[in-house]
C-alpha cells in the first residue's frame, strides 16, 4: 500500500525484485543505478555476502520528481532468492506495491523459477496480499544464454493463462531492465489513481 | 488505497515537530526520526550542532528493517519483541523506540550525549506524541490522485531513462 507523507508532500511506492537465486535481480538494480541521473536517485544500499549473493536487501530509491505539487517517489527492493532466506525475503515484502518477478532462462533454473513464484504467492498470503491485486510483470533473464529455454516455455510455467506483461531481457547489458520498470511502476500509479 | 502511516500533518504536524526539537534538545542527541515500518521516513531533525547527516533513505530501510529482522528473531524464540534497542558504537548510537503499531522513533546520538538521557527523553517524546496524535481533530488533507495525476507522473518515468535508452538503441 502506498504510503503518503503529507508533510513532506511525496508519495511513495515499494516495488520488490522477486526472483530465485542468481536470477539477476541484484543486477537490475545495479544496472538502473548505473543509468539513473544523479538528482533522481539515492544511495544504493546492498546487504550482501563475501560472494555477492544478497543476504537481506538491495535498496534504491527513485525520485521522479512533482506533479500537483507532490513528490513521487520508488523504493526498489531486491529479495535474496536463495530458498533457505526465506524469512528474510518475507519481511522484504511487507508493504508493496508491485513486484518484477526476475526468471532465469537457463534450463536448470526452469523448476526454481516455478518454485519462486509459488514461494512469493505464499509469502504474499502472511499479509493478505494476492498477485491478482498486486501490479506485477516478469522479466525472462539471461537471454544471451547459448542454451537458453524458449520464451514461451518458461511463460507457459509462469503465466499459463498469458496474463500477466512479461519482458525478455539481458539485464548485465541494460536490456529489458528498463521496461519492466517502467510497466509495473505505471501500474502501480494507475492502480493509485483508479482507488482514490 | 492510501494510507497515511500516521496522522502527521496540520497541526499535529507542528505539535511533533516541537516534540522532536524538544527531544534533541533535553537528551542531547544529535537527530530524531519518524520511520515507517516498511522503512520511509516520515519525519526528521536534526540538532543545530550536529554534523549532516549521512543518507536518511538508508538509514531509514535499515533502521525498519534491522527492527522486523529483530522482531522476527524474537518471535522464532517465543518472544513478543526485545526491548532494549540500543545500538552503541566508539562514537555514535542509535536508540529505538516502536511508535504506535506502524512506525519507529530513531534519535541518533553521540558522546556529547548520556544514553540514560536519551533513552528518558526518547520514551517521553514517544508518549506525547502517541497523545498529540490521537488528539488530533485535524481533517486529512484532500488530494486525489486522479488519471492525470498518473499520466503525468508516468511520463516522469519514462523521462527518467530517456537520455540513456537512445544511446542503447
Ligand atoms: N549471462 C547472463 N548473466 C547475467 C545476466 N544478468 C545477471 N547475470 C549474472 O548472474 C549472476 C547473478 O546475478 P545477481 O544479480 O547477483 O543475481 P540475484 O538474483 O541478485 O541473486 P541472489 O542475490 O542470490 O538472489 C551474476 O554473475 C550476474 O553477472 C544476464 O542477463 N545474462
Ligand atoms: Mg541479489
Amino acid at each position: 500500500m502506498s504510503t503518503i507523507n503529507f508533510s513532506a508532500r511525496e508519495i511513495n511506492f515499494k516495488i520488490v525484485y522477486y526472483g530465485p537465486g542468481l536470477s539477476g535481480k541484484t543486477t537490475n538494480l545495479k544496472r538502473i543505478y548505473d543509468q539513473v541521473p544523479a538528482e533522481s536517485k539515492g544511495e544504493m544500499v546492498s546487504l550482501a555476502t563475501e560472494d555477492e549473493r544478497t543476504l537481506f536487501f538491495d535498496f534504491l530509491p527513485l525520485d521522479l520528481g512533482k506533479v500537483n505539487g507532490f513528490k513521487t517517489r520508488f523504493h526498489l527492493y531486491t529479495v535474496p532468492g536463495q530458498v533457505f532466506y526465506n524469512s528474510s525475503r518475507k519481511l522484504i515484502l511487507r508493504g508493496v506495491d508491485g513486484v518484477v518477478f526476475v526468471a532465469d532462462s537457463a534450463p536448470n533454473r526452469l523448476r526454481a523459477n516455478a518454485e519462486s513464484l509459488r514461494n512469493l504467492r505464499e509469502n504474499l498470503k502472511e499479509y493478505n496480499l494476492s498477485l491478482n491485486e498486486i501490479p506485477y510483470v516478469i522479466q525472462i533473464n539471461k537471454r544471451d544464454l547459448e542454451n537458453a529455454l524458449p520464451v514461451e516455455m518458461i511463460r507457459q510455467v509462469l503465466d499459463p493463462s498469458s496474463s500477466v506483461d512479461f519482458y525478455e531481457a539481458i539485464a548485465e547489458q541494460f536490456k529489458g531492465v528498463f521496461e519492466p520498470l517502467r510497466s509495473v511502476s505505471k501500474l502501480v500509479l494507475e492502480k493509485l489513481a483508479q482507488t482514490t | 488505497m492510501l494510507e497515511p502511516s500516521l496522522e502527521l500533518y496540520g497541526e499535529t504536524y507542528d505539535k511533533v515537530d516541537k516534540l522532536l526539537n524538544d527531544l534533541l534538545a533535553k537528551s542531547h542527541a544529535r537527530y530524531a526520526m519518524i520511520v515507517d515500518r516498511k522503512g520511509f521516513v516520515l519525519m526528521h531533525t536534526r540538532a543545530l550542532w550536529a554534523p549532516k547527516p549521512p543518507s536518511l533513505d538508508s538509514l531509514a530501510t535499515l533502521v525498519a528493517s534491522n527492527y522486523s529482522a529483530n522482531a522476527a528473531i524474537a518471535q522464532l524464540l517465543g518472544e513478543n519483541g526485545f526491548k532494549e534497542t540500543v545500538q552503541q558504537g566508539d562514537d555514535v548510537g542509535t536508540y529505538l523506540e516502536e511508535l504506535g503499531d506502524k512506525a519507529l522513533l530513531v534519535t541518533v546520538f553521540d558522546k556529547s550525549a548520556a544514553l540514560g538521557r536519551v533513552k528518558l527523553f526518547t520514551k517521553k517524546a514517544v508518549e506525547e506524541i502517541r497523545m498529540v496524535i490521537s488528539n488530533s481533530s485535524d481533517e486529512v488533507p484532500d488530494v486525489s490522485f486522479d488519471t492525470n495525476w498518473s499520466n503525468s507522473t508516468g511520463a516522469l518515468i519514462d523521462g527518467l531513462f530517456e537520455v540513456k535508452d537512445d544511446e542503447h538503441n
